[in-house]
């Protein structure tokens, strides 16, 4: 076998880090998309543009502020103790809540852009119908939006895949909690081990691009819709 | 249907101010691109909420500012037919037309499927995806959507404006019979005169965001003779033709027109420009029109700079228009008869 245990146990770690963080994303994502694609309110431009901060935030920088939000000073440390879950730095679902917010516009702008393209009248014409708001985004407007979730979902799940910066603030580099992939490479690159790291860092290679080429070729205008905004 | 209408709106610029009262099954609302007459609906049917006023239907109160009333959409079963489609593309055709059906309380219900199904002809249709329907199947589909959600009134804003010619006269009988057959009134919106004067018993005229008048589609064609660029468009319903040299004879109620353009169907509707009848006083020595009618004037009426003259051609309608010099050196008056000369190729078959 070409990749070493810990190999494989930091690759299903970031399937397990990855899939998490899609489905979360997938319910809190879908309702804030929604709202920047249906509102008016004049804060859609604030939430709109907090919403984009990890597109141009370096890492270290978002992970320092999740990482003093989630320690014991913290207001989400707080939370967590007083729910009596305990500290999130340096555990699995610490990663998970920071790569959530690390991948939200990943998830967002792609579905907000789907919910936009589908325009006024067909929830106006459900409406006509008798069908209630609610009736209509889950008979109407998210089976029109489909694809935006396919496109929203596969980015989400391969931008997680790809994080390095966050995973080493917020979550080390504990192997079996914390060392996904990118931070198994950088320990084998560190230690010298080359063919390790070629081993690795072609399987997320081919990973990456079968996950491209499989966008592409299912919709060609997929990531330039994802960066439209 | 009883609806009255009291509402104010403005859009920047754009100010909507209607009052207005109306009564019966096929209402017109008539008026050109942004006179404001897709804003009325839309209030109506509650996807625009007036800034003032009070909207109400057969006595129901859909939207009243001083009583703070404003029913959802949903609410005021009222159905929408559009002038694109809008069918729900991830739906087949079966599945769009239970949409509204579904949606539709049981004591509501009185429209059975079947039937319906029946009367737009769709039988062939309900498994076929609509993205591979023709324009006019989508609309005999949205149509029956529509109804199918057992509204108590169908507005169809512009809804033959995205078909061609000959998809729209094949469309106006589902429309009307359908409506008809159900017992369901509707709100027929149309810039075109000739799809009001063929749909709507009654219409409101809408300019500049107000009803500038309510009559029926033919006092408002006949109002608008002499604004129009293309006069009043008389509609002869046409009996079986036979060919006569190069030209097509057809029966015209006890009379016979000589056309240059025609079918072998058993009856057709043609149109006829009033501008394209030329009048005598006389008998004209020789012309080279092809249809000379004996005619006796029945009335005349102002437009404009112009005069309309209906003309009895042994028992059939025709009106012609002139300018008011023509009328006092022929000296038209009612009773007075006169020759109307027309081209052969003056008419215009309708299809359908």
């Amino acid at each position: 076998m070409f990749l070493a245990d810990s190999d494989f146990q930091s690759i299903w770690l970031t399937i397990k880090l990855a899939s998490s963080v899609t489905f979360i994303l997938l319910i809190l994502g879908t309702p804030v998309a929604w709202w920047l694609a249906r509102s008016q309110s004049r804060l859609k431009g604030v939430i709109g543009a907090v919403v984009a901060l990890p597109l141009v935030l370096p890492p270290s920088v978002l992970g320092f502020y999740m990482l003093l939000a989630m320690g014991p000073g913290g207001p989400m440390g707080y939370l967590t103790r007083t729910l009596g879950i305990g500290a999130l730095p340096f555990t699995f679902w610490g990663l998970v809540l920071a790569s959530v917010f690390y991948s939200l516009p990943f998830m967002v702008q792609p579905l907000q852009n789907a919910f936009e393209s589908i325009g006024d009248r067909p929830l106006e014409v459900a409406a006509s119908l008798g069908a209630s708001p609610l009736d209509a985004f889950f008979t109407v407007a998210l089976p029109l939006a489909r694809p935006g979730f396919l496109t929203a979902s596969i980015l989400t799940f391969a931008h997680t895949v790809g994080e390095f910066g966050v995973v080493l603030m917020i979550g080390g580099n504990i192997p079996g909690v914390s060392r996904v992939a990118s931070v198994q490479i950088y320990d084998h690159v560190e230690a010298l081990e080359y063919a390790q790291a070629h081993h690795m860092a072609a399987v997320m290679l081919i990973f990456s691009f079968l996950v491209l080429l499989a966008l592409y070729a299912w919709r060609p205008n997929a990531l330039k819709m994802a960066r439209r905004d | 249907m009883r609806l009255s209408m009291t509402v104010h709106k403005s859009f920047g610029a754009f100010t909507l101010d209607t009052d207005f009262s109306v009564l019966g099954q096929k209402v017109g609302i008539f008026g050109t691109s942004g006179s404001g007459k897709s804003t009325l609906v839309s209030m109506l049917a509650g996807l625009v909420k007036p800034d003032s006023g009070e909207i109400a239907l057969d006595g129901k109160c859909l939207f009243s500012s001083a009583k703070r009333i404003n029913l959802r959409p949903e609410q005021r079963r009222i159905a929408m037919v559009f002038q694109q489609h809008s069918l729900f593309p991830h739906l087949n055709v079966k599945n769009n037309l239970l949409y509204g059906f579904k949606r539709c309380l049981p004591e509501h219900r009185s429209i059975d499927f079947d039937t319906l199904v029946d009367a737009l002809k769709l039988e062939g249709l309900l498994g076929r995806d609509v993205t591979n329907l023709s324009g006019g199947e989508k609309q005999r589909v949205a149509l029956g959507r529509a109804i199918l959600a057992n509204p108590r009134l169908l507005l169809m804003d512009e809804p033959l404006s995205a078909l061609d010619d000959s998809l729209r006269f094949q469309i106006i009988p589902y429309l009307k019979s359908v409506s008809e057959q159900f017992g369901i009134p509707y709100l027929f919106i149309s810039h075109s005169l000739l799809e009001m004067r063929l749909m709507a018993d009654q219409v409101l005229n809408v300019a500049g965001g107000r009803i500038i008048g309510c009559s029926t589609a033919e006092e408002l064609a006949r109002q608008r003779l002499g604004s129009s660029q293309v006069g009043y468009i008389n509609l002869l319903v046409l009996g079986t033709p036979c060919m006569l040299g190069t030209l097509y004879a057809y029966p015209w109620g006890a009379s016979r027109l000589l056309l240059s353009v025609g079918s072998e169907r058993d009856s057709s509707m043609a149109e006829l420009s009033s501008k394209d009848i030329i009048l005598f006083k006389q008998h004209p020595e020789a012309i080279s029109a092809r249809n000379l009618l004996d005619c006796t004037v029945r009335s005349l009426f102002s437009s404009g700079r112009k005069v309309g003259v209906e003309l009895d051609c042994t028992g059939n309608t025709l009106i012609a228009e002139v300018v008011q010099d023509a009328v006092n050196e022929l000296s038209i008056t009612p009773g007075s008869t006169i020759y109307a000369a027309v081209k052969a190729s003056a008419f215009r078959m309708l299809p359908g």
